[in-house]
């Protein structure tokens, strides 16, 4: 890196940086002056009472909590939509049969249910998971599916005459050729699979990141309500950069050339 | 004739498929039927619940909070993307604010926004605002980004103003983006609309969803969720509507489409 570059590198990480650390120096002084709602407790606060329930153990059994669940809806809404969505894409009944459903249920939010889930499934785990099963379903079928139909016919053609049985070019070349396409689901799902787990924990729940968030709010323990707020950015944020790099590797002979390896 | 209504039921099969599931589960009780109520329960509870208005009031409740918070950030986030694509200096002062926030859970904030803006409409269009916005501005960014400069030098060269670029070449440029974020955004408008009013609320449609089912009443509770699953698919096919009105010479959106 020449010297001018490293020069406007640093400029640009100051000036992103300007915006985020002049609202917390003014929200910190403010709140050490005390003129502002007492919702409001001071950033330094707010990180030592945070750093101190994560060491006691105390953030992370919620934070587990709610890890189970967005991820075990993830696995299963994940594992289907992409089963579902690449079959779709190469055999034509099964998408013939999806398409009228998914297109007149994709742009439902899929928490409407929760209530009626509750009442099938109880409060507990099952129905949150449910929920998130639901929510991660589509973008991973949907992606999957466009994926599967995008695959350039040729390299199918190349394949069977060089006489791939179905099965190798299901695995050599359909899916290879479709996986930039399924990991943009994957990742957009899992986004999604932490709001809702978030919000399902906050609408009715007796733990878990949303649970912390509501029942600490309620008795105006600021701290709390704060930790478990950073604990629920913190999971997405990492579950998002962890899922960006695997699409790196995964994709790193493919992305060669295209802006599109930044994710 | 026939080959038309062939086609009509090979395209449509699947819908009424799974109904005639649903209503022989529901009528064989292989399902507890209070759970799983049948189509006709659920119609005749719709139709209860629009005789008596409820549906109707909680309906026009929600809707005018998630298109209040959705037209903010329509507002908001296609100025702040056409701000940071056109000015390098925005662009470092937003690009990660938006990078950074994308995929952490913002609806987690929501007891704040409780107590910024009250338990009222406010803290409901905030937090609609502020999930809107990011894919309305990344998008806008992206799209801007993407014009092709061939075109604004061609512009440029026939003797255009910096306006005239930025209103027809830029800006039609960047639609198509513009529009698949706004259609990213607005099932998250009804998301975020729905969640926070089950959680603390008296009036909307996910106040009425979750207080009829903890009152035992799931055919209502269905009539709900179908009356969701209505504005959100009426919605969309308006904003599709439009977008192909508007970016006739790109007739891309495909029925489902993400992108």
């Amino acid at each position: 890196m020449s010297a001018a570059a490293f020069y406007s590198r640093a400029r640009r990480t100051a000036l992103g940086l300007a915006l985020p650390l002049a609202a917390l120096v003014a929200w910190e002084i403010s709140a050490r002056l005390g003129d502002v709602p007492s919702y409001l407790i001071a950033p330094s606060v707010i990180l030592a009472s945070t750093w101190d329930m994560a060491t006691t153990g105390e953030l992370w059994q919620h934070t587990s909590n709610s890890l189970v669940r967005a991820l075990g809806g993830y696995a299963i809404g994940a594992a289907a939509g992409i089963t579902m969505g690449l079959l779709a894409g190469i055999a034509r009944p099964v998408e013939r049969f999806y398409d009228p459903i998914v297109s007149l249920t994709y742009p439902v939010p899929k928490i409407v249910v929760l209530p009626i889930l509750i009442a099938w499934l109880g409060s507990g785990d099952a129905s949150k998971i449910a929920v998130v099963t639901a929510a991660v379903f589509y973008p991973t079928f949907i992606n999957s599916l466009y994926g599967a139909k995008g695959v350039n016919r040729i390299y199918v053609w190349s394949a069977r005459n060089m006489g791939a049985r179905p099965i190798a070019v299901f695995l050599k070349v359909i899916l290879p050729a479709s996986l930039p396409q399924v990991l943009t689901g994957l990742r957009v799902g899992l986004a999604l699979a932490f709001i809702v787990t978030v919000a399902a924990e906050m609408q009715n729940s007796r733990n878990g990141l949303g649970f912390l968030v509501m029942t600490a709010e309620d008795s105006m323990r600021f701290d709390l309500m704060y930790a478990a707020i950073i604990a629920a950015g913190v999971i997405g944020f990492a579950g998002d950069r962890l899922l960006v790099t695997l699409r790196r590797r995964a994709l790193a002979g493919q992305a060669i050339g295209k802006e599109g390896a930044h994710g | 004739m026939a080959s038309s209504l062939g086609r009509f039921v090979a395209r449509w099969y699947s819908v009424p498929l799974v109904l005639a599931i649903w209503e022989i589960l529901a009528r064989t009780g292989a399902i507890s039927r209070r759970l799983m109520p049948s189509l006709v329960e659920i119609a005749n509870a719709a139709w209860a619940a629009l005789a008596s208005g409820d549906l109707q009031f909680h309906a026009s409740i929600s809707l005018g909070r998630a298109l209040t918070g959705y037209a903010l950030a329509i507002v908001f986030g296609i100025l702040l993307g056409v701000a940071m694509a056109r000015s390098r200096l925005f662009d470092a002062l937003f690009e990660p604010i938006f990078s950074f926030g994308y995929p952490v859970p913002k609806i987690a904030l929501y007891p704040i926004f409780i107590f910024a803006f009250g338990f009222g409409s406010l803290s409901k269009v905030m937090m609609i605002f502020l999930e809107c916005l990011y894919p309305i501005t990344v998008n806008a960014f992206y799209g801007m980004r993407a014009v092709d400069r061939v075109h604004v030098w061609a512009a440029r060269n026939m003797g255009a103003t910096q306006r005239q670029i930025f209103w027809r070449v830029l800006l039609p440029g960047a639609a198509p983006s513009i529009f698949a974020g706004l259609r990213v955004a607005l099932p998250i408008s009804l998301i975020v609309v729905i969640i926070t009013e089950m959680i603390g609320e008296s009036r909307g449609l996910g106040y009425y969803i979750s207080y009829v089912s903890a009152s035992f009443e799931y055919a209502t509770a269905f009539a709900g969720v179908a009356a969701v699953a209505v504005i959100g698919f009426t919605l969309d096919r308006v904003l599709v509507w439009l977008r192909n009105r508007l970016i006739f010479w790109e007739r891309g959106a495909a029925f489902i489409g993400t992108n």
